[in-house]
């Protein structure tokens, strides 16, 4: 039931209103707004209405700093040794009650945990931050983004996507990792293409004006919270491919025993299987294989098989023809050997 | 704390049927800042509104007075909403309340807002505009009182 009230409209209210307050964001009222509170009393004595009443107070909306750094995406940046450039993204938000500035900090974590699994082994080289331009390709990294220290005059609730580019060294291991921390720390807003200020948090008496109050969380190890920054780790993890060679022989006859129970005599044929093992993350490409012939064996042309399997350690001694021989050399290219995965070249000679 | 008014019903109006009735009305905030002792009681601390931050919790508190020698009868007060604060609530007086501006004037629950879309949803502590406390009976002379409501810094 909605009651409109007639005795209360024929009373004059005096509605006085709050100052002018700022637009309500989620970061809550611009700081240095004041807020005004106005009651107002109607009353009667002897039949007759008096004059309206009124009573404010007014506080002023002090700076509440807080801002989150947070890695975007949650995985681990996959990178192979040598890579430049490589990219991991951070999102950087402000969620204090004022315009700011803040400055950036993209440091090295050196040996612990990683955050998202795998122990920091190693450092990125030559890291830079940019800021995500609205050109370009937004969310990715590109020429359009801009190299930066500080983001200049981000808006209450405004956010800016951030990239850690760095290079990766070459010679690592697969799943090496390095860890990265983007730390950013709030500074003075107000003044467009400049850094401003660093910010202290207000000590001892409150004034009546506009105070500052941290109140960000703690970020990673050494970033605590109420200290006016933010922080959060991501990483690069090595993908790479592990390669492990195997070589076996076997015979296959003789001139005597033909392939029954065949005897390494000269005349037999002996059938080289060289099995390459991919124990890491990434597939190897254009694997090339040379296996010079030994001096006693005649290399027996039309033989070798590229690309073959392997059952368990058995070499299958299938794949296709392929490969060359150039005294005393056999050779031949394996287009890709997947992660995890083992292929062969195959080979006959004829003992001398 | 600042009191910017407090203004006497003599120095407003000067009808002379009126100078003997005064009502003084006091109007104060403090903030609400809830601590953990050691032992994990909860204490409500009433402070001064020197700290304000977004999300801190306002207790207005309206203190009135009838000064006069009459008593003040039909006696209402009336407190519109600052717009950076969300209501939040009034303890056991129950005023009425108003979310459109002080049009309608209802208990929170009897009262609804027009979604953009036409319909009606019933209203929330967040629609609040105006409060409003009135009185079923006259303030005597010299009697006082106080009413209070909660807020929010948006």
């Amino acid at each position: 039931m909605t009651s409109k009230l007639t005795y209360w409209g024929s009373i004059g209210l005096a509605v006085a209103f709050g100052a002018a307050a700022g637009p309500a964001y989620a970061a809550g009222t611009t700081a240095g707004t004041s807020i005004t509170n106005t009651a107002t009393v109607n009353y009667q004595v002897g039949g007759v209405a008096q004059g309206a009443q009124t009573a404010s107070d007014t506080f002023t909306v002090d700076r509440k700093i807080n801002l989150t750094v947070a890695e975007v995406g949650t995985v681990t940046t996959n990178v192979v040794p040598g890579q430049t450039n490589a990219v991991t993204t951070f999102q950087l938000t402000n969620n204090s009650n004022e315009v700011l500035d803040f400055a950036l900090v993209a440091s090295q974590i050196t040996g612990g945990t990683a955050s998202h699994g795998g122990t920091d082994t190693f450092d990125a080289t030559n890291v830079r931050i940019y800021r995500d331009s609205t050109s370009g390709t937004v969310g990715s990294w590109d020429a359009a983004d801009t190299l930066v220290t500080y983001v200049d005059e981000l808006a209450a609730d405004a956010s800016a996507t951030l990239f850690v580019v760095a290079d990766i060294p070459t010679g690592l291991a697969n799943s090496a990792v390095a860890g990265v921390t983007l730390r950013a720390t709030a500074r003075e807003g107000g003044t467009a293409s400049t850094q401003g200020a660093a910010i202290t948090e207000t000590t001892g008496a409150n004034t009546s004006g506009k105070d500052t109050v941290f109140a960000d969380t703690a970020g990673v190890t050494g970033d605590t919270a109420r200290d006016g920054s933010h922080s959060d780790n991501d990483d690069y993890t090595v993908q790479t491919a592990t390669l492990a060679v195997t070589k076996t022989s076997r015979v296959i006859s003789d001139p005597f025993n033909n392939t029954t129970n065949p005897k390494l005599i000269p005349g037999a044929v002996v059938e080289y299987c060289i099995a390459v093992a991919n124990s890491g993350s990434a597939a190897a490409t254009s694997v090339a294989i040379t296996d010079p012939v030994p001096g006693q064996l005649t290399f027996n042309a039309g033989t070798i098989l590229l690309n073959g399997t392997v059952t368990g350690s058995t070499c299958n001694a299938d794949g296709t023809a392929g490969g060359s021989y150039a005294a005393p050399n056999v050779s031949g290219t394996i287009a890709t050997i997947a992660a995890g995965a083992t292929r062969t070249l195959v080979f006959r000679a004829t003992v001398n | 704390m600042r009191k910017l008014l407090i203004l006497l019903l003599a120095t407003l109006a000067p009808a002379p049927a009126l100078a003997a009735n005064q009502v003084a009305l006091d109007n104060s905030v403090f903030v609400e800042r809830v601590t953990t002792d050691a032992s994990g009681k909860q204490r409500v601390l009433l402070e001064e509104p020197k700290v304000v931050v977004p999300g801190d919790r306002l207790v207005f508190v309206l203190n009135y007075r009838n000064a006069g020698g009459e008593p003040a009868d039909k006696f209402v007060i009336t407190n519109p909403m600052p717009s950076a604060v969300r209501f939040a609530g009034a303890g056991d007086a129950s005023p009425i309340v108003s979310v459109d501006g002080g049009k309608a004037w209802g208990a929170l629950d009897t009262l609804s807002v027009i979604q953009p879309d036409g319909t009606r949803r019933p209203a929330q502590p967040a629609d609040v505009t105006h409060i409003r406390w009135a009185f079923q009976k006259p303030i005597p002379a010299g009697g006082s009182g106080k009413v209070m409501f909660r807020g929010v810094v948006k």
